[in-house]
């Protein structure tokens, strides 16, 4: 592993992988405990249709797909906030939608033949440095906005309603934060792919949860377990040759089983190390 | 005389078609420490969401020290009925707490003012010891009074408290009033309870919620009054005898 860092691409694959780590356990800590995965899920699926509008029409990838889900995110969020029981169906469609608009567009695209396995389980290992100042800049935005927003972010998570009366304005939060999951969404597509995306949004985050008394550890503690996944699938993909993006989702998901069989057996006998 | 601190005249409100509360008028004073009574369902946490703004009323008008709910919401202190919401969420009692600092229509950064008023609302709570805990690993006892901190932790004018005593034991509950009490000399409280024999020796005038509103400016709580706020007979029952709270009344 350390001997393969001297190639570009192996180095770009680690930072790419720093960044995404730093995003996700950010990002995904909030997308979990406001029981945002699916919507998650929703933009990620519906930006593809925002990929197909980048080729058909030979805008640049970045101002397609991030206008496209821009406008999802923005649907979705309003029909979470009129009528947020039924919201499911409405992102579920939107989903299906963006896909099929996707799939469709590169079919028409003349003479272009895309790789759309790139855009499902990304391509860590073909990150040009561009996207990494790209992704820099991302990660700088979206920690400074979370750190600037943190108090109201929580209590707009926790108690909507106490937040209203205490005179955050929840609505224009919700919008701020639903449009900086889209962002991260698409740029992290590019690197990792849409699958990986909502495996690592919604993973560590997760295992993180249940070892975090407060938000902001479950956000560092998410970030260094991306990371670790990240890292260690990113070495097992080298060395034995297989498809990066899918062997860190497998990494992830290992270890998602791994502490879920380690709280029913060990934590139950433990209840005091919770 | 002091001037009614809040005012509720003709209010109407409905829920799906369905009214929940019809031709309330109201009015009251500063620093009473008032009773809402009623049956479930008979409209006194609808009642209590109206006046601090967070719905609408169909018709009718809400002044509170003169000015509608949502401009003076941040004066106001609330113990919402249901403590459990959120209730895995990783977030530790001082962060609950703290959520009782933002301030209206400021940006949330919080200063060491705002530590320390956290802090001594949950010691009057004696809740310190418990600050850094995760609010999940407490009970509900425990979170009722870290919701109650919250609440004083806006150092709030008027102060609703939506059934606060449902989760708490015996014990817990005379302390809790006892705090109230004391807090009563400075703030006006509302307190929705079904402890009517408990109540009745703390609270300053009663309400009795179902549909409409009776308010009765004293103290005491009667068996009329019990008939008409949960709509058929209920016996009061006066136990703990050592002081009879209950004014007695003729034989039939």
């Amino acid at each position: 592993m350390i001997e393969a860092l001297q190639f570009e691409f192996m180095r770009n694959a680690v930072i790419a992988g720093f960044f995404a780590s730093l995003i996700c356990g950010v990002i995904g800590s909030f997308v979990v405990v406001n029981r945002l995965v699916f919507l998650a899920g929703g933009i990620a699926h519906a930006a593809f249709g925002g990929i197909g509008i980048a080729l058909f029409f030979g805008v640049p990838y970045m101002l397609g797909t991030l206008g496209f889900s821009l406008l999802a995110a923005l649907i979705m969020t309003a029909v979470v906030l009129k009528n947020k029981s039924r919201a499911d169906t409405f992102i579920g469609i939107l989903w299906a939608v963006g896909m099929a608009t996707g799939i469709i567009l590169l079919d028409l695209t003349p003479g272009y033949n895309v790789n759309l396995i790139s855009y499902l389980f990304g391509s860590i290992l073909a990150v040009p440095t561009s996207d990494i100042w790209w992704m820099l800049g991302l990660s700088f935005f979206t920690i400074v906005s979370t750190g600037f927003f943190y108090r109201d972010l929580l209590a707009i998570s926790y108690d909507d309603e106490f937040a209203k009366l205490r005179g955050v304005p929840v609505n224009l939060i919700y919008f701020l934060f639903i449009g900086l999951i889209a962002v991260s969404i698409v740029i992290l597509i590019r690197v990792v792919g849409l699958i990986l995306v909502i495996a690592l949004l919604t993973i560590p985050p997760y295992i993180a949860e249940k070892y975090s008394r407060s938000l902001s550890k479950m956000m560092i503690l998410s970030t260094i377990l991306a990371g670790v996944f990240n890292l260690s699938g990113l070495w097992l993909a080298y060395t034995y040759n297989l498809t990066s993006g899918a062997t860190i989702i497998l990494v992830a998901a290992a270890a998602f089983f791994i502490s879920m069989i380690f709280d029913m057996f060990f934590l139950k006998k433990h209840p005091e190390l919770t | 005389m002091t001037n009614p601190i809040i005012e509720v005249s003709h209010l109407y409100f409905s829920y799906n078609g369905a009214p929940v509360l019809s031709d309330v008028s109201l009015s009251i004073r500063e620093k009473e420490f008032v009773a809402f009574i009623g049956p479930n369902g008979g409209g006194k946490t609808t009642l209590i969401k109206l006046l601090l703004g967070i719905l609408k009323p169909d018709c009718g008008t809400i002044k509170i020290m003169g000015q509608p709910p949502a401009k003076v919401a941040h004066r106001i202190g609330y113990v919402p009925q249901d403590v459990s919401i959120n209730k895995s969420f990783p977030i530790s009692v001082m962060d609950v707490v703290l959520m009782g600092r933002l301030q209206f229509h400021r940006w949330s950064r919080l200063s060491k003012k705002d530590g320390i008023a956290a802090k001594n609302a949950l010691e009057s709570l004696e809740m310190l010891k418990f600050q850094n805990r995760k609010i999940d690993d407490l009970s509900g006892g425990q979170r009722e009074r870290v919701f109650i901190a919250r609440a004083l932790a806006t150092d709030p004018d008027i102060l609703f408290l939506d059934e606060p005593t449902a989760n708490i034991d015996s014990q817990g509950r005379t302390d809790l009033y006892l705090l109230l009490k004391e807090l009563n000399k400075t703030k006006t409280i509302f307190v929705v309870s079904h402890d009517t024999m408990v109540l009745s020796s703390y609270v300053t005038s009663v309400a009795c919620v179902n549909k409409d509103v009776h308010y009765h400016d004293a103290a005491e709580i009667t068996e009329e009054m019990m008939d008409m706020g949960y709509h058929c007979p209920v016996e009061i029952i006066a136990h703990g005898i050592p002081h009879r709270i209950l004014k007695t009344h003729g034989d039939k």
